[in-house]
């Protein structure tokens, strides 16, 4: 359990997640009512890592649901092992004049026959998938249900019967109630919008990408020992990126990698050259890359007068940097 | 509280933000679980509970700093300036103190109206809440315009009974004079009460300026939503584009959801023996697993000529921005641009994401010159010649012009033949069909091979019109 908002966010911190209160908030929330959340938000922006962090933060079990178009209930819910249930049907016939001795009628013997379904059809041959398994834990767990957008409304319509009552009926067994409401976290894209009945019952958080500050402290956490110039400088530069119009926005990961890039080749801060070798870490399309650099540029070099200003004895450049790249 | 958020609520619905009763509920659990001090804490407990779309979450944001906008802090201002105005030697507390005093020994029949206990206890709570009372009672968020605010303020302090309470407190500033308390005091006490009865009108005045605010938020904020689906294609600015943009896919993404779910209606087909035997042998022909015949619902095959001169390229653009998004529900998309030639820009598509082969198309996709002016029968014709036998009776054709012909022929045979062809032809015009006709329209004389004409002039006409297209 959670004590208060700022206990949610120091204990995410120590799992190395960073963030606002606004965040802190509904996750503990979420814990206090029992209801599930559904996170959007762009790509790359820590929805999915919300969810694992938060599991590790509270000591829960993660069941992880991913979704993708088509997924059904047999993949998602449970599964008839139709292989076992076979050797079972071998095993019957084996047993078959065990079972029919002494029977007189024909009746008699269907109804003896008739009474060994119910253990063919039990717990014993059913395949467990994410749900069940999430509902008949013995532990309280946390369920993550990824991506729920890629999944089709008539998934997401079953969905919302489970996470409405916390039961599951397998008709041939009856229905299997949950010992313990999962701590259930769904994120989306927004690839489709759901509908207006699951996110009724659910909590809402909506992930913007991080402002400055809290994007510099997730480098600082991620990238330990990177050079606190150079992560600055880098986060600046996203932040402006973030702004242009482009076809796919950088995230949170692709800052990451861009750090971590530039931190193996030694660079100790960014200059023109290197921004433009490198640019294609964060940016994917040629189209982008063009729009970015001309802007990049500019700002580099608006960067670069205002440093000088502010130091009045420029330090000779460490030529053994920066060079790595040719 | 709990009234507060139900007010609030209302506020939040009529803006456009749908916040269901178990919703609202919700937000009552949630602030039963914190601590209400914070109030940023505040505002993402309410929010989360309430609001569940993205795309509310600004308005939800003004909102909120409109009704919770600590109108408290306010009259709490005008109450400090009023004991302010006493001069620097005026001593509050010990004022206060006498009074209590005196009051305490006077026998039982002092008897003052709430709004004047509270004045006289300069209290901001109670004060507050006699507002907010007299705002619900004088039916103030009926307001609407700036010339009102006179007439409400007005009501308002007649509902709390202010000059009531001035005579009110005359009567007790007698009865204290009796008991004993010093001229001076009664003096400064008098000039207190008048200046409190001054910062209260100017507190009521704000108040009702603030539910003005309030209420013309909600009112543009609805206006602008409804009114982007409804904005004529005629009149849109750059800003309207980029937000229609994301309006269409929300829209497209509507259509999709139904008809998945219709489909899925529509899939279990027959049950299928042979195909059962055939997937169960694996297990001794013990039928597990059951299998069912699609039930294929013929998808249509689509062709598209879009008119991209520019008086309707609005039209083509969003439909073809609709078409797009929708592509699984169509067996086969074919696009066409025509002004004057006509060319094919199928490919454009294939290549390119949506937006990008949209500005292509519209700019002539390199298979035509944009810039000519409209001449619909060439285009025909050149259709007729080079596609007409593509057509079959799969085949939905849909057109999107004004049939602005510039007094060329406009050879209606080639749209004849099309129709002939074709399963159906439809023709998207964003002019009124008052209009057809007259000028160089001759959109009277094409409809006549047409199955469907219709006016479309704004998203929502256009939606409803692909709708009935992937019905
Ligand atoms: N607040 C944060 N603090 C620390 N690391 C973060 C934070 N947000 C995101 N990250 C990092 O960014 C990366 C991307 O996060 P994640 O995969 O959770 O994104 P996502 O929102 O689920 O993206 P998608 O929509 O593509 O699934 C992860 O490596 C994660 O560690
Ligand atoms: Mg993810």
């Amino acid at each position: 359990m959670f004590d208060t908002v700022e206990d949610v966010q120091k204990r995410l911190n120590e799992q190395q997640y960073i963030c606002g209160k606004n965040i802190a908030t509904v996750v503990f929330l979420a814990k206090a009512l029992g209801k599930p959340v559904l996170v959007e938000g762009p790509a790359g922006v820590g929805k999915t890592e919300l969810g694992k962090v938060v599991a590790k933060a509270l000591n829960l079990p993660m069941i992880r649901l991913q979704c993708y178009e088509g997924l059904d209930e047999s993949k998602a819910l449970y599964e008839w092992e139709y292989s076992k249930q076979l050797l079972y049907t071998q095993m019957l016939r084996d047993k078959i004049s065990e079972i029919l001795e002494g029977a007189n009628t024909l009746k008699e013997a269907s109804e003896r026959i008739a009474s060994q379904d119910d253990i063919f059809f039990s717990e014993r041959f059913i395949v467990p998938r994410p749900l069940l398994k999430a509902i008949t834990s013995e532990d309280q767990v946390l369920l993550l249900i990824d991506e729920v957008d890629k999944s089709d409304p008539e998934f997401e319509a079953f969905l919302l019967e489970v996470l409405s009552d916390y039961t599951v009926s397998v008709p041939e067994i009856g229905t299997l109630e949950a010992k313990h409401i999962p701590l259930v976290f769904l994120t989306s894209n927004n690839a489709r919008e759901m509908s207006d009945a699951l996110k009724r019952r659910c909590l809402h958080l909506y992930i913007d990408y991080p402002d400055e500050a809290a994007e510099i402290e997730i480098l600082n956490t991620k990238v330990p020992g990177i050079d606190s110039r150079l992560v600055e400088d880098i986060v600046h530069l996203v932040q402006r990126v973030r702004e242009l119009d482009l076809k796919k926005t950088p995230s949170i990961s692709e800052t990451l990698d861009w750090a971590r890039a530039l931190m193996v080749m030694n660079a100790d801060s960014l200059e023109t050259e290197l921004v433009n070798d490198t640019l294609n870490i964060i940016l994917k399309h040629q189209g982008d890359i063009q729009k970015a650099q001309s802007e990049l540029n500019r700002l580099l070099e608006q960067k670069a007068a205002e440093r000088a200003a502010d130091t009045p004895q420029p330090v000779e450049p460490d030529p053994g940097k920066k060079s790595v790249l040719h | 509280m709990q009234r507060k958020i139900v007010e609030f609520t209302n506020i939040l619905r009529k803006a456009g933000v749908r916040v269901s009763v178990a919703e609202t509920i919700d937000s009552f659990l949630a602030l039963d679980e914190m601590s209400l001090d914070d109030r940023e804490l505040f505002k993402d407990a309410l929010r989360t509970t309430m609001v569940k779309h993205w795309d509310d979450i600004p308005a939800y944001d003004r909102l909120f700093d409109l009704f919770w906008s600590g109108f408290h802090d306010v009259l709490r201002d005008e109450l400090g300036q009023a004991v302010a105005g006493m001069g620097g030697d005026f001593d509050l507390d010990q004022l206060m103190q006498q009074l209590q005093e005196l009051l305490a020994n006077m026998d039982g029949d002092v008897d003052l109206s709430e709004l004047a206990r509270a004045m006289l206890s300069v209290d901001a709570n109670s004060l507050e809440q006699l507002i907010q009372q007299a705002g619900e009672e004088s039916g103030l968020d009926g307001i609407r315009n700036m010339l009102q605010i006179g007439f409400f303020s007005r009501r308002m302090l007649e509902q709390m009974g202010l000059e009531g309470a001035g005579e009110n407190l005359r009567d007790m500033m007698e009865q204290l004079r009796e008991a004993g308390m010093g001229e001076d005091d009664l003096a400064r006490l008098g000039d207190l009460m008048k200046a409190i009865q001054e910062a209260l009108r100017r507190s009521v005045r704000q108040y009702a300026e603030r539910e003005l605010d309030k209420q013309n938020h909600d009112y543009m904020e609805r206006f602008r939503r409804e009114s982007l689906q409804e904005k004529s294609f005629y009149n849109l600015t750059e800003d309207d584009l980029r937000k229609m943009r994301e309006v269409v896919d929300r829209l497209a993404q509507k259509l999709k959801n139904i008809v998945s779910i219709r489909r899925k209606r529509q899939r279990k087909g027959k049950f299928d023996l042979k195909g059962t035997m055939r997937r169960n042998m694996a297990h001794g022909g013990v039928p597990f697993e059951l299998i069912f015949r699609q039930r294929r619902k013929d998808r249509p095959k689509l062709v598209v000529l879009c008119d991209i001169s520019s008086s309707v390229s609005n039209v083509s653009r969003f439909f073809l921005q609709f078409i797009h998004s929708l592509q699984e529900c169509f067996t086969k998309i074919r696009t066409f641009v025509f002004v004057a030639e006509l060319g094919e820009v199928t490919e454009i598509f294939r290549n390119n994401d949506i937006y990008t082969a949209i500005d292509q198309a519209l700019d002539g996709g390199d298979v035509i010159n944009p810039y000519t002016r409209s001449n619909f029968g060439m285009a025909f014709n050149v259709f007729w010649r080079d596609h007409l036998a593509s057509l079959d009776n799969r085949t939905t054709v849909v057109i999107i012009g004004d049939a602005r012909n510039n007094y060329n022929d406009p050879r209606a045979w080639c749209l004849r033949d099309m129709q002939s062809k074709a399963k159906n032809v439809i023709w998207i015009n964003p002019e009124a069909p008052g209009a057809w006709g007259f000028g160089d329209s001759v959109m009277d004389r094409y409809v006549t091979y047409t199955d469907v004409a219709e006016e479309c002039r704004n998203l929502k006409q256009l939606s409803r019109m692909v709708d009935t297209l992937i019905l």
